[in-house]
């Protein structure tokens, strides 16, 4: 762009330098070399050990924890991780590592760490029905499946002792009032004139002391536990306690074959077997819940190719999303350049306006896109109000101005960010390149093309790349102002303006059964590959406008 | 010669340091578990922490136990329940009763058998409410929507037809002013517009063998399309709008330009700040009973209950004491909401609060399958679509496809 000719040396003015700490004259030193010199020498080697104590402290809670969950991959991880951490700390030298550490640690507990739970996830069924493990699940159905008899009875419940101190239930018919004695043996009906009863509940018997309410509660006790579990075979099921002072005659349902690892419904003789999907499922389809999560291997890719729901709308979210990242960082970029420029020159309200104007990006953006959802309301929104008659428009109703909004309101929050910007890096273009270029003739608008403008994308390249993935991914500004709405025409799903994030989000939380975190993840890696991609192809290009230096 | 030193101390003091660690985290998870132990652990949300404290305290006292209630965001009990860590997981939380299916077919609550007696003084809609195949939760409050009317701007109508003469008058009568103040928003809302789909004949699951069959959609069902076009006069004649949402509904009613809104009890404090006389009636009869969605609050157990040694106290907490009348009746009065056991009901005193009661009379619960995921978003849209002003879809149009993409989404999901 730039023609060779006049490649000049920009070295010394390009970025203002750091001056070195330097000693003025009386002696006084600046901040930075005070802090140096504190720092040196023992101080600073108390203080370095004492944050690497306080660090492996941690650690080694964190170490704990996980051992405590069986976790043992990570503790050995972590531990080895933190031994070589203590070491290049306290050997001498190593300058680079030491300075890298505290970056490499943070990236990748942050940022690498959640992209691997990411993709594991995507490769489960995890979702609603598949969160607990297998024998967890089994217990559950297990649970689940019981059910009273068909003439099943319920019973008023007094928790006793007999003379040998072990737990027994003193029951009594909720219908008939008639009392029993239930053991782990069975049911024993005992004679009425033996015990005492009030309410239908028996107080007192002959032979057995009644438990009083707080030994049962005691934790040390261990009755709660005892009660629970504690159960009177009767017919085919048994009698549960439920609470203290109820118990009702229970039967399974299902049987579980553990070796064969089915379920057998004993009504019928139907059978469940587990169908590798991470449930237990008849010949036909029916199936028990709950299941468990499992790999299911790359079931989640090829639902997301082939299922016409979730892929039919996939491409046109896909174009939109790139739409919207384009025009709202391209826009910004061009309005916060062109205020920067108009605000350079000193003239009576240059500050008053560039506070202002930074004041979108300041305020918290939640809140002013709920107050523009408010604002742009048809019938009620101001904006309307304001607008000439026949200017009104169905701002967040109609497709296609709905789209318009969203895109305006993100421009209103972007600019300010590049006003800031561009207004830094405008500092840093020489003034001597400007005048030269005018005394060769060089027109006003050609200056602008040919010299502030690549100087400028060189220093604001890399902004631009990661405000255009900020934007790919911003669910706020959708969500918040339209919830991805207003509904177009065909698709189920996805609405006008929602972006692959957002649809992601309807995909995982709003349809089937519920939330599907595995969907979610899938879609998510898929994503990230996307914006890496173009990511990665803009920061190549962008390094041939280093060249100009 | 000194960085070997230093090597040797900067070791040793960082040992001295993790010992150190390893002695204060041995101390510190023992006396978390003996926490655990020894009482309920209860997760409840903001607008109940206050009045389940007092109740959870006096059946402590009453059971020599302690019980130690947590505060939640009211989506976050039913969300972190799935990932929360078996040592800090509830023993009993607060929900609603459209989490049962979810939370039962992931297994994180267990089965409850009240006694008969408790049970009888529960309506069967709330006992069915809880039900997903067997009984997860205790009902103890009731919620739904119900038509507030503006006593002083306007008459409590007869019928619908009187309704839609009233409103429709009522709007004329002034500049801003809206006939029936009914939230929806871009996004839609079908819980505030179901009584009148329901109205209309609507209804979401049908039955099959006692449970609700996510197959058997009515969301478009014939005697419904035949009277959608009901739903295009209402919009021709600005009667419903669906550019109203949540904020503008309720600015609307109490700025006295809605004599007639469409909103549950969470807004009687609202209505009664702004100094506004109010009635509550149930939305007239439009071609069938316009009944609103019940939302039932409940007690559930946890699965954890039973691995903290607490079951038989969890259960005895949920099935005894909070199915009583006297408990419900006070969580009634701390709470705002209409008891679920019917002995309480009949005390509640708050003429609101009574008023909104009756009008939940044959009342739906909202569907607490997981199914019902997929029908919130087309079923809104469907509304939206249908009343928004110009440019709005026929309903017979817009509903048949509400229909047509909820059953895709249930399939494939």
């Amino acid at each position: 762009m730039i023609p060779s000719r006049r490649r000049t040396d920009l070295s010394n003015t390009a970025v203002p330098v750091e001056r070195a700490p330097t000693v003025r004259a009386g002696g006084a030193t600046s901040l930075p070399t005070r802090l140096v010199t504190a720092f040196s020498g023992t101080v600073g080697l108390v203080t370095k050990i004492a944050l690497l104590a306080i660090f492996n402290a941690l650690v080694v809670w964190a170490l704990e924890i996980l051992a405590a969950d069986g976790k043992w991959i990570p503790v050995f991880i972590a531990a080895a991780a933190t031994v070589t951490i203590d070491v290049i700390y306290l050997l001498p030298g190593r300058t680079p590592a030491k300075f890298l550490i505290p970056g490499t640690v943070f990236l990748i507990a942050f940022t690498v760490i959640p992209i691997v739970y990411t993709v594991n996830i995507a490769f489960t069924n995890y979702s609603t029905g598949h969160i607990l493990s297998k024998p967890q699940a089994v217990d559950s159905i297990k649970q689940f499946t019981l059910a009273p008899p068909p003439s099943g009875k319920t019973y008023n419940l007094t928790p006793a002792r007999d003379e040998n101190g072990d737990l027994v239930l003193l029951l009594a018919d909720a219908d008939t009032g008639k009392p029993y004695v239930g053991t782990t043996e069975g049911l024993k009906p005992v004679d009425r004139s033996t015990v005492k009863m009030s309410f239908g509940a028996i107080t007192a018997a002959q032979g057995y002391t009644a438990i009083k309410g707080a030994e049962l509660f005691d934790p040390a006790s261990g009755l709660d536990k005892q009660l629970d579990e504690f159960r009177v075979p009767v017919g085919r099921g048994a009698i549960h306690p439920e609470g203290i002072d109820n118990a009702v005659e229970l039967e399974p349902t299902l049987r579980y074959n553990p070796q064969a690892d089915t379920f057998t419904r004993i009504s019928d003789g139907v059978v469940y077997r587990d169908n590798g999907k991470g449930s237990y499922q008849t010949a036909g389809s029916e199936e028990l819940e709950p299941g468990w999560k499992t790999y299911v291997g790359f079931s989640v890719f090829s639902r997301i190719i082939n299922d016409p729901l979730i892929r039919n709308p996939f491409l046109r979210v896909l174009l939109w999303t790139f739409v919207f990242a384009t025009l709202t960082v391209g826009l910004s970029f061009a309005l916060g350049l062109f205020l920067a420029i108009t605000l350079q020159k000193q003239f009576a309200l240059q500050r008053f306006y560039r506070v202002i104007l930074v004041l979108p990006y300041a305020i918290p953006a939640f809140l002013t896109i709920l107050v523009w959802g408010g604002l742009l309301n048809d019938d009620f929104g101001i904006v309307n109000k304001l607008l000439p008659w026949g200017l009104d428009r169905p701002w967040l109703f109609d497709v296609w101005w709905a789209r318009v909004s969203v895109i305006l309101v993100s421009i209103w929050l972007t600019f300010p960010y590049f006003f800031l910007v561009c207004l830094g890096a405008l500092q840093s273009i020489p003034g001597e390149l400007v005048e030269a270029a005018r005394v060769d003739g060089a027109g006003a608008w050609q200056v602008f093309r040919k010299i502030t403008l690549p100087l400028l994308l060189v220093a604001t390249g890399p902004l631009l790349i990661a405000s255009f993935a900020f934007n790919f991914n911003n669910f706020n500004i959708i969500y918040l102002l339209t919830k991805g709405g207003p509904a177009s025409g065909e698709s189920s799903i996805a609405g006008a303006t929602d972006i692959l994030i957002s649809y992601t989000y309807k995909i995982a939380f709003a349809t089937g059964k519920g939330s599907d975190y595995a969907l979610a993840a899938g879609i998510s890696i898929l994503i990230f590959f996307i914006v890496a991609t173009i990511s990665g192809i803009a920061f190549w290009r962008s390094k041939a406008l280093e060249t100009l230096r | 010669m000194l960085n070997r030193f230093t090597w040797r101390i900067g070791a040793l003091l960082i040992a001295v340091g993790a010992l150190a660690a390893l002695v204060a985290t041995s101390v510190a998870p023992a006396a978390s578990h003996k926490r655990t132990a020894g009482s309920l652990r209860i997760w409840v949300d903001a607008d109940r922490v206050n009045a389940t404290k007092k109740l959870a305290q006096q059946w402590a006292s009453s059971r020599g136990f302690t019980a130690q209630v947590v505060q939640k965001g009211f989506g976050n009990i039913r969300d972190d329940l799935k990932t929360v860590k078996a040592a800090d997981a509830p023993d009993v939380i607060m929900a609603a009763h459209d989490w049962t299916g979810e939370l039962a077919a992931n297994g994180l609550v267990v089965p409850l058998f009240p006694k008969k007696a408790a049970l009888k003084q529960i309506p069967a809609y709330a006992r069915k409410a809880f039900t997903y195949g067997k009984l997860f939760g205790m009902p103890v409050a009731l919620e739904n929507v119900a038509l507030f009317v503006n006593t002083k701007l306007a008459k409590v109508p007869k019928n619908w037809a009187d309704l839609e003469k009233k409103a429709l008058a009522f709007k004329k009568g002034g500049s801003g002013r809206v006939a029936l103040d009914v939230q929806q928003g871009s996004g839609g809302d079908a819980y505030h517009m179901y009584p009148l789909f329901s109205g209309l004949c609507g209804y979401i699951f049908g039955s099959s063998s006692g449970r609700l069959n996510p197959n058997k959609l009515g969301v478009a069902n014939a005697k419904f399309l035949k009277n959608a076009k009901l739903i295009d006069r209402w919009n021709k004649e600005g009667l419903v709008s669906s550019k109203i949402d949540g904020n503008t509904a309720t600015q609307l009613f109490t700025s006295g330009k809605a004599a007639y809104w469409i909103t549950g009890p969470w807004n009687i404090d609202t209505a009664r700040k702004a100094g506004i006389s109010f009635k509550i009636v149930q939305v007239p009869k439009i071609k069938c009973a316009s009944v609103p969605f019940l939302g039932v609050q409940g007690l559930m157990v946890t699965k954890y209950a039973a691995s903290h040694s607490v079951a038989t106290a969890a259960k005895d907490f949920v099935q005894s004491f909070m199915a009583k009348s006297s408990s419900q009746y006070e969580l009634t009065v701390l709470n705002g909401r209409y008891p679920a056991n019917t002995a309480a009901a009949k005390r509640v005193k708050d003429t609101s609060l009574k008023q909104i009661g009756l009008a939940s009379k044959g009342g739906v619960p909202m569907p607490n399958i997981p199914a019902m995921n997929s029908v919130w978003g087309d079923l809104g849209t469907a509304w939206v679509k249908a009343t928004k002003g110009e440019d709005a879809t026929p309903a017979k149009a817009a509903f048949q496809t509400a229909a047509r993409n909820i059953r895709a989404k249930i399939a494939g999901g």
